[in-house]
């Protein structure tokens, strides 16, 4: 599903590789946490697979696709295909729940009907339906960030991107997050959580890749944050 | 298609009623801008219109030397007439010289009573199709044998034609200085539109909008704001050109002007084209800017 071979990526203007000489593949249907320090590179790497950046030298695969080699008119429609979700939730405020998750099915011209159809069920996922028509301004942290989700899934992506998806809740939000991506992961989305979520990352003993300073220190099945 | 371009419409529509002073604001810039492009492409009209008038009174005599045969004379007014740029030749013979002469001089046509033979030669009246031509054309008709002499207003028509040119090109850079001007009135307001938007279309862009989906709403805002200001301008310029005209017409009636109905109904639709085309340009490039993530 995602496969980085030899990837490293320098930020314009530093010299430090943000990432160095990653290589790492991901199959269908996994759930990984990316775990590691401040700063040791987790959030470029998910940038990295959205195609948010590209890499310095090396590839970077999603579902088969080279996303340096993508056009930039083509970019939209890849990400069409993923779902991402981000530490700051990143909704329109003054729109209601309903129409933000609309939104992704908007852009990419669907019908009244099939988002009449779809932004429900997701929402019915996520446990917000009942608050439909609320704004997104007037939801409490974890009920935005389950919009979010709600958003990132509507249409039904195969992979799912989330980075520091529970670093603004509290732990009781952070876990009813952390039980959504679970259950979408089991209903078979790929799904990829940067995270330093000490507690759940233990808890869960799901496969767990270990970034310091740019490069992978660990990669394991089953796996803990393994950080003090 | 048709439903993205809905949307698209009923998008343009929320932000520009949403943002009423703001709007309201470059409504009026984008209109004043047209208005003074407007009068500026009347001016133009007119003195183009004037500047015609001059060049159609351009015309070359050509006069023939004396015992040239008639056949001779037939040749010439063929060749004369398969000339670039000649519309049309009329041959005077000295007898009609006299009597048009005997007609411009009215009272004094006695001076004329002294004369015992008729000292003027025949001669050609060269109308021009194409004024600019007035002296290639006269070089050529001077070289035939039976032309004598040629008079064309030696340079009083070069310097007039200097003059048109000049008045001319002076109307169409002025049209296009305003066009200018006019396009970042209008980027400028989209920019500000963008500006307040910008957080929306980075989101956009992250969940898969192309470039054409978060242009269209901008793009469309801003042929709307630009057919309005546009509208708001052909209104005012016509009521304003109508009173002139009459005025004109009425106290300086030699002065050639272009009727209100002929100039506005051209420019009316030539405003409303280019106020959306402007506004669709404004807001293509208050964009491009946003639109590299």
């Amino acid at each position: 599903m995602v496969r980085f071979v030899n990837v490293t990526k320098i930020y314009p203007g530093q010299t430090k590789p943000s990432l160095h000489g990653i290589n790492l593949e991901i199959d269908r249907g996994e759930f990984v946490f990316i775990v590691g320090p401040s700063g040791a590179g987790k959030s470029t790497l998910t940038r990295l697979i959205y195609r948010e950046e590209l890499p310095t030298s090396g590839q970077v695969w999603v579902g088969g696709i080279n996303v340096a080699k993508l056009k930039r008119s083509q970019v939209p429609y890849f990400r069409r295909t993923l779902g991402v979700v981000f530490q700051d939730f990143k909704l329109l405020p003054d729109r209601t729940v309903f129409e933000n998750v609309a939104f992704a099915l908007e852009v990419t011209d669907a019908s009244r009907r099939e988002i009449l159809r779809r932004v429900p069920a997701a929402l019915e996922l996520v446990g917000m339906r009942e608050k439909a028509n609320q704004r997104a301004v007037e939801l409490s942290g974890g009920e935005q960030q389950r919009v979010a989700v709600a958003r990132a899934i509507v249409r039904n992506p195969a992979l799912l991107i989330a980075d520091e998806p529970t670093g603004n809740l509290d732990p009781e939000n952070a876990w009813q997050i952390m039980r959504i991506l679970l259950n979408i992961n089991q209903m078979g989305t790929t799904v990829i959580v940067a995270t330093h979520a000490r507690e759940m990352v233990d808890a869960l003993r799901k496969r767990v890749v270990a970034l310091e300073n740019g490069t992978i220190v660990r990669d394991e099945e089953r796996g803990v944050y393994g950080y003090a | 298609m048709l439903r993205s371009w809905a949307r698209a419409l009923r998008q343009a529509v929320q932000s520009i009623t949403r943002s009423g002073l703001m709007s309201l604001a470059s409504l009026a810039t984008v209109s004043v801008s047209l208005l003074v492009l407007a009068v500026v492409a009347c001016l133009a009209v007119n003195l183009n219109l004037m500047a015609q008038e001059l060049e159609s009174q351009l015309e070359i005599r050509a006069f023939l030397r004396d015992g040239v045969d008639p056949a001779a004379q037939q040749a010439l007014i063929e060749q004369v007439q398969a000339l670039e740029g000649v519309r049309s030749v009329t041959f005077i013979s000295k007898e009609e010289g006299l009597e048009i002469m005997r007609e411009r001089l009215g009272e004094q046509r006695w001076i004329l009573e002294g004369l015992e033979e008729n000292p003027l030669p025949d001669s050609l009246q060269i109308e021009l199709a194409d004024p600019h031509q007035v002296v290639a054309v006269a070089e050529k008709v001077a070289a035939f044998p039976q032309v004598e002499k040629v008079r064309y207003g030696q340079g009083i028509a070069e310097r007039l034609l200097a003059v048109t040119r000049a008045i001319r090109i002076a109307g169409l850079g002025m049209v296009l200085l305003l066009m200018v001007a006019t396009v970042f009135t209008l980027a400028n307001t989209i920019r500000l539109a963008v500006e307040a938007r910008r957080r929306e279309i980075a989101i956009m862009k992250l969940v898969g909008a192309t470039d054409w989906f978060i242009r269209r709403p901008f793009v469309m805002a801003g042929i709307l704001l630009g057919t309005m200001g546009a509208a708001v301008a052909a209104g005012l310029v016509y009521m304003g050109y109508r009173y002139l005209v009459r005025f004109l017409v009425t106290n300086l009636p030699f002065v050639p002007v272009a009727s209100p109905a002929e100039l506005m109904q051209p420019l009316g639709s030539g405003l409303l084209a280019l106020g959306a085309l402007l506004g669709m340009i404004g807001s293509w490039i208050s964009l491009r800017r946003y639109l590299q993530v």
